[in-house]
């Protein structure tokens, strides 16, 4: 969920009215975001809309607004000149980042507010939409400063120039390893020994995406006249739309863009290109899906509020076209929002369900209501603890051989790595976080651990556990037995004792518990090598077993 | 020599005879030496002990209701014994085992020495009731030592050291009870899911923001698991790249099997949903989850290493927008107890339209409080669903969190004894 900023009175000006933030609380539902915070004029707006760059600026909040609020409504409409700007791809950068769609915007009445906009929009398509710059990385240039023709090629780490806010020239493998930027993005190019590189005519460094733009050419100030604009990637569903977003905001900010001719070896392209795109809805499904009553009128008022420019009204079908920056229409479902969202969700009465059915608890869950009240009678104190651990909690601590479990490849953390295997673990380190508290300390737990099991689809496997424990000054294995053999008989269980050596425990006081033959859990009295692991001084006696 | 000494009972028939023996002296004052029970019965305590040992002994003899003296009275052995008892001399075994047996002699035993020794130490004065003391009877005539019955302020040195329910985990139960209530039932699903059932079937693309690196959870082990069968496989397949048959243009890639069968650590509580629809769920139908679910986030107050999510689904023929916002009132009101409500526009890959339910809570303000859609046909079709679903995921941490007076969302699974010895149910 990008989270923006935009100045109040910029925003105003491009609705073209002004507008309270209370009433922008409001109305900023039309561009499916939230007012997050207001400091002066600086507004922290929520952008709930993934699937939405175009909703990412002040320029395309203004928009959708705009079509709610003023009579500036239907279609938006972009102008595309041709300029002669050549960019030719080399075939080289076909196997590190094949792609690229570019543009030319002139006439920019730059100030500090548009161009913050701009790196803000850049900095949020690239890294939001474009997947952390892999799928879309952006570059803006000054275009004044380029020769063209321009050429999209690889080039080796050793090649030199100064990289964006830096004055020196450093070689690309010190970027990579120096820069902000270079440490930021190197596992984009992670592996390969050319990388891709802008240079225009006279041998200039542009940029080398997804990485830097280069200090002299990418440098994009308040009065930079006319940028060059690229985008690069490997898919032209994501390139294409990310210009266009861009585009889309330069030419309301009154800009002039023009397009560039991008020469690939076995093809040419014009980019961008601003053809609106056709859709189309039927007011059934309208009323079907949102359950109003909406006329055709109705329909077509509310998708031109939305910016859509409906093109036919036959009977009950409505034909649209929509802005080329929009690339997330996929079904006329996504239409159909569009026009509920300009009737207005708090507009519309919410209609409680009928039918009735029956509810119910999952029996695993009833049976574990059943068991805490069961413990709880007993004097024990329920707890709740994180599934997720680490490996010196389950086996080192517990004085075990270390056993094969659910590991993360991507832990946050590496207190909390693997999925617990049992229960016990996380009792021993609510005992180290409670030394001083007064005794008996009587503690149970229930809940899942996760076991590795190649004969299931997912290999691995929940298993809904109970454990049990007494600390106190003086504890032994019969007193646990005692909590056992009552939670047993509660549970019309009838089970077994046999002696086991475990680690955890010590020699000659656990056993294994058996019920219908099947070893179930596990009962005993802790080591004392495993209570001064946990740096535990009372001693404590344990049960754990599985629920059925 | 072991000694014996006179129960309660033994010393007052030491004292005013036997019944039995009252018994037969009353009798034997009437002319007839007879009489009627009734007439007889309330002039002798403990009649019908008398009268047992009467017929025993044969002094007596019944006939219907009437009473009949066979042996004028003469001085027992029994009340010869219990004198003597009472003085301290020896008695013969068999009339002293008789006496043992009416509970009118018992042994003095090292526990009534001792007791009455410990008693005699202090002054007379019971300190503590115990054990002893009540079997000996030994309380009898004594004392008890008056205690600050008042110390309520003080501070206790005997406290009850409570069992209580884990005060998060007590609040789920009453959201899940009250979610039954209104007709959900509880769905379950695996910890370890494929991304398949996490991503893929709700049709979230796979190169979604949201299923990357630093989004998802990866397991370094076990890393695959296997797919459902090839028919529903290949129609998700088809939904990503083109749509299939639900008239959507699809997410066009190139979708991965591979990329499908990775198994992570259950994502979001919406996991478990698309297993239900592809087994068959009762249509209409309401169904719910509240499960456990892992993200990569930085871990800070709001941000728990884990966390429990709630959510469900609501299907039946003719659903719509309204219902679906009829239903996050419905929570709004009966679930988070706020009586004002607010709609926000919301996105999710899976739902479509989207939406956000804000309420404005006594404590709290506005808060956000659940996002909900309706599932996009390109989910529904291809697991084999046609009528329209509403989802819905409740965020339930926060109110838990400003039930139990915490602000970090880490206390919901308290390492701290003290706090939930108190804080718990």
């Amino acid at each position: 969920m990008p989270t923006i900023e935009v100045s109040h009175s910029d925003l105003c000006s491009l609705i073209g009215k002004k507008i309270s933030i209370d009433e922008l609380k409001q109305h900023i539902l039309f561009a499916k975001a939230e007012v997050d915070d207001v400091k002066g004029d600086l507004i922290k707006i929520d952008s709930k809309d993934t699937n939405r760059p175009d909703l990412w600026s002040a320029e395309g909040i203004a928009r959708e607004l705009k079509g709610r609020l003023t009579k500036d409504r239907g279609m938006p409409k972009y102008k595309i000149e041709k300029s002669n700007l050549v960019v030719n791809v080399d075939k080289k950068v076909s196997k590190v980042r094949p792609l690229t769609v570019c543009a030319i915007a002139k006439n920019l009445k730059m100030n500090k507010v548009i161009l913050s906009q701009l790196i803000q929009l850049q900095e949020k398509v690239a890294g939001t939409f474009g997947s952390g710059r892999k799928e879309v990385a952006i570059g803006v240039y000054d275009f004044s400063r380029i020769k063209p023709p321009i050429q999209y090629t690889t080039v080796g780490l050793d090649k030199k120039f100064v990289p964006l806010d830096f004055e020196e020239e450093m070689a690309i493998k010190e970027i990579l390893e120096k820069h902000p930027k270079g440490m930021e993005f190197k596992h984009l190019v992670d592996g390969l020994k050319e990388i891709p590189i802008f240079v225009d005519s006279a041998g200039e460094v542009l940029s080398i995406p997804p990485i830097i733009n280069s200090n002299f050419t990418g440098k994009v100030t308040e009065e930079t006249k006319e940028v060059f604009i690229e985008c690069s990637g490997f898919d032209f569903k994501f390139l294409v739309p990310a210009l266009n977003v861009l585009v889309a905001a330069l030419i309301d900010r009154g800009a002039k863009v023009e397009s560039v001719k991008v020469v690939y070896p076995d093809k040419v392209i014009y980019t961008p290109d601003m053809t609106p795109k056709k859709a189309s809805v039927d007011v059934d499904f309208v009323n079907e899906i949102s359950g109003l009553k909406l006329s055709s009128k109705d329909v077509v008022g509310l998708l031109e509020q939305a910016r859509y420019e409906v093109t036919k009204v036959k009977g009950k079908n409505i034909e649209v076209l929509y802005p080329a920056y929009r690339q997330d229409i996929m079904h006329p479902r996504d239409v159909v929002e569009d026009a509920i969202i300009s009737f207005g969700y708090n507009k519309i009465e919410p209609e409680l369900i009928r039918f009735k059915t029956k509810g119910e608890i999952n029996k695993q869950e009833v049976l574990a209501e059943r068991v805490i009240e069961k413990m709880i009678g007993l004097g024990f104190q329920e707890i709740l603890s994180y599934t997720l651990t680490n490996k010196d909690n389950l086996f080192k601590r517990m004085d075990l051989k270390e056993e094969k479990v659910v590991e993360i490849e991507n832990p946050v953390s590496l207190n909390w790595n693997v999925f617990r295997s049992w229960l016990l673990p996380s009792l021993m380190e609510f005992y180290s976080n409670n030394q001083h508290v007064e005794y008996p300390q009587k503690i149970f737990e229930i809940g899942d651990v996760v076991l590795i099991d190649e004969k299931q689809e997912t290999k691995a496997r929940d298993v809904r556990k109970m454990a049990a424990t007494i600390a106190d000054s003086k504890v032994d294995y019969y007193d646990i037995l005692a909590v056992l053999d009552e939670f047993m008989n509660s549970q019309r269980k009838k089970y077994k004792l046999r002696k086991v050596k475990h680690s955890s425990f010590i020699e000659g006081r656990v056993a294994e518990i058996f019920v219908e033959n099947k070893v179930v859990g596990i009962i005993g009295e802790m080591h004392p090598q495993v209570l001064e692991n946990w740096k535990l001084e009372m001693p404590i006696a344990a049960f754990e077993i599985e629920l059925l | 020599m072991a000694s014996y000494r006179l129960t309660e009972e033994g010393e007052e028939y030491l004292k005013n005879g036997l019944p039995e023996k009252n018994l037969v002296e009353i009798l034997n004052t009437y002319p007839q030496k007879s009489s009627t029970i009734g007439k007889v019965m309330l002039k002798v305590k403990n009649f019908p002990i008398a009268l047992k040992w009467a017929l025993d002994k044969q002094w007596v003899m019944k006939r219907g209701s009437e009473i009949i003296l066979l042996k004028p009275p003469f001085e027992t052995e029994e009340e010869v014994a219990l004198r003597e008892i009472s003085e301290g001399g020896d008695v013969e075994e068999n009339i002293l085992n008789v006496l043992i047996g009416r509970n009118l002699v018992q042994k003095i035993t090292e526990t009534y020495k001792k007791t009455e020794e410990s008693l005699t130490k202090a002054g007379n004065v019971i300190e503590e009731l115990n054990h002893d003391i009540i079997l000996t009877g030994l309380w009898k005539g004594r004392k008890f030592k008056s205690i600050d019955v008042e110390v309520v302020k003080k501070k206790l040195d005997k406290k009850i050291v409570p069992g209580k329910r884990q005060p998060y985990d007590y609040f789920l139960m009453q959201v899940r009870k009250k979610l039954v209530e209104m007709g959900f039932k509880e769905m379950v699903g695996p910890t370890i899911e494929m991304e398949f059932w996490n991503f893929d079937a709700l049709y979230q693309p796979q190169n979604h923001p949201a299923r990357g690196w630093t989004s998802t959870y990866s397991l370094k082990y076990p890393k695959f698991g296997s797919l459902p069968s090839e028919k529903i496989v290949s129609r998700v397949k088809a939904a990503h790249e083109n749509g299939w048959k639900t008239g959507s243009t699809g997410w066009k890639y190139s979708w991965s099997a591979k990329k499908a069968s990775q198994l992570i650590p259950r994502a979001h509580d919406t996991a478990i949903t698309p297993r239900y629809m592809t087994e068959g769920i009762e249509i209409p139908g309401r169904y719910f989850n509240m499960v456990r679910c892992y993200r990569p986030d930085v871990i800070d107050a709001t941000h728990g290493v884990e966390f429990i999510q709630t959510g469900g689904i609501v299907v039946a023929k003719g659903l719509n927008f309204k219902h679906m916002l009829g239903l996050l009132k419905q929570f709004a009101y009966d679930i988070a107890g706020v009586n004002e409500i607010k709609f926000f526009t919301d996105y999710y890959p899976f739902t479509e339209p989207s939406v956000q339910i804000s309420g404005k809570h006594q404590q709290l303000g506005w808060i956000e409080l659940a996002g909900a859609g309706i599932f996009r046909p390109e989910l529904t079709e291809p697991l084999g669903i046609n009528e329209p679903v509403l989802a819905w995921g409740f965020g339930i941490d926060r109110l838990a969190m400003n039930k139990l007076k915490i602000n970090d969302i880490r206390e919901l699974f308290s390492r701290n004894l003290k706090w939930l010895r108190i804080q718990g149910e």
